[in-house]
């Protein structure tokens, strides 16, 4: 169960996702994840505040829930002010360029990030983010203004009260024995919340909601949100699966067959009595979302064992499952285990063939079953699967904005298509989208437009406590939310977006590689970091590497890969590039990476901290790059010398290299003269060209050949590119089997966790480097609190996201509620040096955008929060009204031609 | 020429079918994104491909889809693109913007573009040709694309004398939307004009020296009537299926135009449907296409006739 429970947990906190080079608009970009959609989404404010877009929930069952009820933050402001009201009869109209638009933004079945975002401006939540202000001070009172943020009730009329003790009483199945605090929590509802059709919120519209996610019939994306988060509601699960047979992949429970037994008809059951089977052509885990049929088809007797494959074909059912039995295990294993090629020979991953069908009861009652209920009409209690507080109380929060559907207009929309499925055109057109946020939608085209207009039944306009702001330009209160509309049209062209742009037609623009000459020093332009880091990812498959050699298009004589698995030639190519030139000459809105996090990962949410500015992590850098922190004046220095590119111990390295590779036989020096026969011919894993894409293969190239100057590899070393491979994880499959060798990647998601983010190199489905490192073996000894412990990478990782990990008889977990962040943190830089030190990740670069804002507006805060952005906007401030704009960029334009940036 | 007309129409039934059980297979034949096995919305992603049907066999799979348009007109609702909407109806929101943008530019390309056609084929061999000839080269070769860029550059951002992007809504014939409009249109103008042109040019020259040319002027008539009344019936042989060509990319749309000018229309929406592997919107784009073109085919093929009553369909003479 633990790993299920973790399994989930990555899935729908970190949702790590593969990082593509070369896409977009040329950048080296990541691929949105889904988690950060739901986030995004389930944030009001969070359509406004860059918060939502990057948080992610801290995954671990918090101890501080044992504190019974939730910490009273700020409530209302905490001084006496006067809101300087905006002109009413003003317009402020946000114009925003898109390259997509959202087609369906029902709460309950979005999936992407286009959805979320513009669902945003509908939508509200129970508790929103806000920058820390006077109005809003953080509790610790050494923070100052627009430097962090907090948690401040919006749906809600206060801070949630701990009623576990109560609920236990009550429903005792749904509270863990013993348990007292957070896991049921009471959130006191505002009064006046409406929906813009008239239909007023209570509690119990939120339960409908509720009902409405998890009808099984309906199908809803986002019902998994509801029932399979680490967090999620208390026996939604069983309300949804009710009557229902769910296959379990034991990847996730890890069963094996010892814990099973064996039925009176010769099929294996769980303890629980559930029957097990085999997934012949079923997705699992193992196969990494493929199915075993598929694999066998494709790679027959070179991989698997035949034999007894067609008679566990033959007994497979329609769905592609066996039924367990001595039989059918007999064949599984001869199928995966007596092939070596399959590197299952030792029989240990059988089980992980296994699936579990769990029948679920029916005839459930609602009342009995799901823990969401209204205790009055404004009370709404929500039960949790696991204990939570603070931040995972407040994320928990905001998700009900999942839930939160207009009953009347919802049941409208649902239609039985032909096949006998449904489904919905709720929040598919203005008619059925009835908005309960800041804005209404009043036209909408499908990749056309959206234009959003204020929804003046929404409580925020009109609100003393939550959204209003000091402005630390001019010091006066101001309410949020001045835009009155907002206007979101596709323009799918750059050069398009920029001319609107430069004539006051749009608010933003996204420097493209060739604007930012001209527009980075504008006073206009704003640097926005990102979360990811971009390594060069290097290949280590030596099987792969072999075999391209072998292969009869390969001229061994004068071309070599295998050398890149000498650690000498992996240790230069780390210190082989200048990141700045790079950041300089191909992607200006990028800055140099060291680590294998980002400079914007928050390592703990409820401080805002960044991982990057705590000393166990300088260390970690400072300990990769073999810089001696004693020659400095502080830690700080130090890493801040670092720049990753020292030429000379490259050479050095290089010449290690050939010795190195001419003794393993790599290359050969037949004339003695000291330069390889042979040339390093690197594949570099395009997923799409580009002209960015060409310049960055083109600087790597030069680059490494610059370094080689002078050693046995002058003139020997080549990078080129591959075909373009896609834009799906097609380039890191090149790279995980040895087909290509290097490549631009990365991992983006989880900002506000990166604990979860080591499974992406720990975990075998994940990794990258799955092939060639094993976390499992590779051990680490680390210093925590005057012990030493050691155990494996993978071990590491797994503790410290809040799993048991037992060394030596003694079990350890330095999950959020189990450990200090000093020592999650001082555990998260070991593993973090380690993984660099496989050479597998040599950080590059750290992702980044930059854009023009219009001077029809300004941020009230020019510094850039992970959490809050700039305030998105809630907090935008006008200088013009949308007529006084309009004069103003006639005058510019008659003057200069076009608007001066 | 009734009988031909029949035999054609069951030919394109039969062609009609196949197409387009062709294309149902193959798509479906694309592999299916794979699922993450640790997101747990691959369940939820489960459970709906089983309900829609995608692990059936295919056969049975197309007879359902033509069992359903068929019996109740129903393409079905998209799965991806607009999801749980009917995909008819979303095709048919997105067609009127196509179709208004390109109806706009050959309202005037074709009369122009033939227009100077005949212009350059009665001024032979003089800079008037010369000048037409060279610009129709010229403007032949560049795609329109490059137009549309040149085009919103200097009418919309230079000049200012037309919004960049083509109006919001539906009121297709409002004086705002034409003035959105005008900018594709021209873009899109420029090919049209010059393919006209060449065309009718080349023709109109071969027949302005047919022999029956000197008859009909020898036989009285000037200049004028003998062009109008027989030359230019006779080049219109070629002419007139290259305007019913373009009728049918009214409809077909042009990808690159709708993107530059943020034209709601159906310019993208096959291959949106394919790369988001949207069963059914890609299949009803794939029909619709399929027989406008086999339609637009014969009736060039029926106008022929008409234009021409020397040339004769389904005779066995």
């Amino acid at each position: 169960m633990k790993r299920r429970v973790t399994a989930l947990l990555l899935a729908s906190a970190m949702t790590v996702s593969l990082a593509a080079c070369g896409g977009g608009a040329g950048n080296e970009t990541t691929a949105s994840t889904t988690a950060a959609a739901t986030t995004a989404a389930a944030t009001t404010a969070a359509a406004t505040t860059a918060a939502a877009e990057t948080t992610t929930a801290a995954a671990e069952t918090t101890a501080a829930a044992e504190e019974t009820t939730a910490a009273a933050e700020t409530q209302a402001p905490a001084a006496d002010f006067e809101v300087t009201e905006n002109d009413p009869n003003a317009t402020y109209t946000y114009n925003v360029a898109t390259t997509g638009l959202a087609s369906n933004w029902n709460p309950h079945d979005y999936e992407d990030d286009n959805s979320s975002d513009q669902m945003a401006y509908l939508v509200d939540s129970l508790y929103t983010m806000a920058f820390n202000d006077e109005l809003h001070p953080m509790e610790d009172a050494s923070r100052t203004p627009y430097d962090g943020y907090v948690w401040l009730p919006s749906m809600a009329s206060g801070m949630p009260v701990d009623v576990t003790a109560e609920v236990a009483a009550e429903h005792p199945d749904w509270i863990p024995e013993g348990a007292t605090s957070g896991y049921a929590w009471a959130f006191p509802l505002r009064e006046n919340l409406y929906f813009d059709t008239g239909y007023h919120i209570t509690a119990d519209t939120f339960v409908e909601g509720a009902k409405r996610i998890l009808d099984y019939k309906l199908q809803n994306y986002r019902s998994t949100d509801v029932y399979a988060n680490t967090y999620g509601i208390v026996g939604a699960e069983d309300w949804f699966y009710q009557g229902q047979t769910q296959y379990v992949d034991n990847a996730t429970l890890g069963l094996t067959v010892d814990d099973l037994t064996k039925g009176d008809d010769g099929q294996y059951v769980t303890a629980d009595g559930y029957p097990v089977y085999v997934g012949v052509d079923y997705a699992l885990e193992q196969t990494g979302g493929d199915t075993l049929k598929d694999y066998v088809d494709a790679y027959g007797d070179a991989y698997f064992g035949m034999g007894r494959w067609e008679e566990l074909v033959a007994l497979a059912d329609e769905n592609g499952l066996a039924p367990l039995t001595d039989d059918t295990l007999a064949m599984i294993t001869d199928v995966t285990t007596t092939n070596p090629a399959w590197n299952e020979t030792d029989g240990t991953s059988v089980p992980l063939y296994f699936l579990i069908a769990e029948a679920k009861p029916d005839g459930l009652v609602w009342e009995d079953t799901v823990g969401i209920y209204a205790k009055d009409d404004y009370t709404l209690v929500e039960v949790y699967k696991a204990s939570c507080a603070d931040f995972t109380l407040f994320y928990n929060a905001i998700q009900d904005t999942l839930l939160l559907v207009e009953p009347d207009v919802y049941d409208k929309c649902i239609t039985q298509q032909a096949d006998g499925t449904y489904a919905s055109t709720y929040m598919t057109s203005v008619e059925t989208s009835p908005s309960y946020g800041p804005y209404s939608l009043a036209e909408y085209q499908t990749e056309k437009l959206m234009h959003f207009t204020r929804n003046d039944k929404w409580y925020g306009y009109t609100d003393d406590t939550t959204y209003v702001y000091k402005d630390p330009t001019d010091g006066n209160v101001y309410r949020m939310y001045e835009t009155t509309d907002i206007v979101m049209q596709v323009v799918s062209e750059a050069p398009t977006r920029l001319s609107m742009f430069l004539s006051g037609e749009l608010m933003t623009y996204g420097l493209q590689a060739a604007d930012v000459a001209q527009y980075r020093n504008s006073d206009y332009c704003y640097v926005t970091p990102g979360a990811s880091i971009f390594f060069t990812l290097l290949t280590g498959n030596e099987e792969g590497l072999n075999a391209r050699e072998a292969a009869g298009d390969f001229d061994t004589a004068t071309q070599d890969v295998q050398t890149l698995l000498c650690p000498s030639f992996r240790k230069a190519m780390a210190v082989s590039f200048d990141r700045q030139a790079y950041c300089d000459e191909v992607s200006p809105s990028l800055t140099p990476g060291y680590g294998i996090f980002g400079s914007t990962i928050i390592y703990d949410p409820a401080t805002a901290g960044y991982y990057r500015d705590t000393d166990q992590a300088k260390q970690a850098l400072c300990d990769f790059y073999s810089v001696d922190v004693s020659q400095y004046a502080s830690l700080d220095a130090a890493v801040d010398s670092i720049t990753g590119y020292d030429p000379e111990t490259a050479k050095e390295l290089l010449a290690d290299a050939f010795q190195e590779a001419l003794d393993a036989g790599y290359i050969t020096d037949a004339d003695g003269d000291g330069i390889s026969d042979q040339t390093i011919c690197m594949l570099y894993a395009l997923s799409a060209e580009s002209d960015t894409a060409t310049k960055r293969v083109n600087w790597l190239d030069n680059a490494l050949k610059t370094v080689a100057v002078g050693t046995p590899f002058e003139g020997k070393i080549q990078i080129q590119n591959t075909a373009p491979l896609g834009s799906g994880s097609e380039f890191a499959d090149a790279i995980k089997s040895g087909s290509a060798d290097m490549c631009l990647a990365g991992w983006t998601g989880s900002a506000m966790d990166p604990y979860n983010l080591l499974q992406a190199y720990t975990w075998d489905s994940y990794s990258y480097a799955a092939e060639w490192y094993h976390p499992q073996q590779d051990m680490l000894t680390l210093t925590l609190d005057g012990e030493e412990i050691t155990m494996s990478v993978y071990d590491w990782a797994e503790c410290v996201t809040g799993n048991d990990v037992t060394v030596d008889g003694k079990t350890y977990n330095f999950g959020t509620n189990n450990a200090e962040q000093d020592i999650r943190v001082q555990i998260l830089a070991g593993v973090e040096g380690r993984l660099l030190q496989t050479y597998t990740y040599i950080p590059f670069v750290n992702d980044g955008s930059l854009s023009l804002l219009s001077q029809q507006v300004y941020y009230v805060i020019e510094d850039y929060n992970p959490v809050m952005g700039r305030g998105g906007i809630s907090y935008m401030r006008y200088n013009y009204t949308d007529a006084e704009w309009a004069d103003y960029c006639a005058e510019q334009i008659a003057a200069h031609g076009q608007l001066q940036y | 020429m009734v009988k031909y007309t029949i035999q054609r129409i069951i030919y394109m039934f039969f062609v009609f079918m196949t197409i387009t059980l062709m294309c149902f297979v193959l798509i479906r034949m694309l592999p299916l994104p794979a699922l993450a096995p640790n997101d747990p919305h691959t369940a939820i992603l489960e459970l709906r491909r089983e309900a829609l049907g995608y692990n059936k066999p295919y056969l049975v799979q197309f007879w359902i889809f033509i069992k359903n348009i068929v019996t109740k007109w129903d393409w079905g609702v998209s799965e991806k693109l607009y999801i749980g909407r009917d995909v008819w109806q979303v095709f048919l929101e997105k067609l009127p913007a196509t179709m208004i943008v390109n109806l706009y530019s050959i309202i005037w390309t074709i009369p122009v573009g033939i227009a100077l056609g005949i212009l350059a084929a009665l001024k032979k061999n003089t800079w008037v040709d010369y000048t037409i000839s060279t610009l129709t080269m010229v403007v032949i070769s560049v795609p329109s694309f490059v137009y549309a860029f040149l085009v919103q550059y200097i009418f919309c951002f230079k000049l200012r004398w037309f919004p960049f992007l083509m109006k919001g809504g539906t009121d297709y014939f409002s004086l705002e939307m034409f003035r959105s409009i005008v900018p594709p249109v021209l873009s899109l103008s420029f090919g049209v004009i010059a393919g006209f042109c060449r065309t009718t040019r080349a023709e109109l020259t071969e027949v302005l020296t047919s022999e029956f040319m000197l008859l009909a002027r020898t036989k009285g008539l000037t200049k004028a009537q003998a062009t109008v009344r027989h030359a230019l019936r006779n080049c219109f042989v070629v002419v007139v299926p290259g305007i019913f060509g373009e009728f049918i990319g009214i409809i077909g749309g042009s990808l690159i135009i709708e993107r530059i000018f943020s034209i709601p229309g159906v310019g993208g929406l096959t291959l949106n449907a394919i790369n988001g592997l949207d069963y059914n919107v890609f299949m009803l784009s794939t029909c619709f296409y399929t027989a406008i073109g086999l339609v637009a085919s014969l009736v060039v093929d029926i106008s022929y006739g008409f234009i021409d009553p020397r040339i004769r369909m389904g005779s066995k003479k």
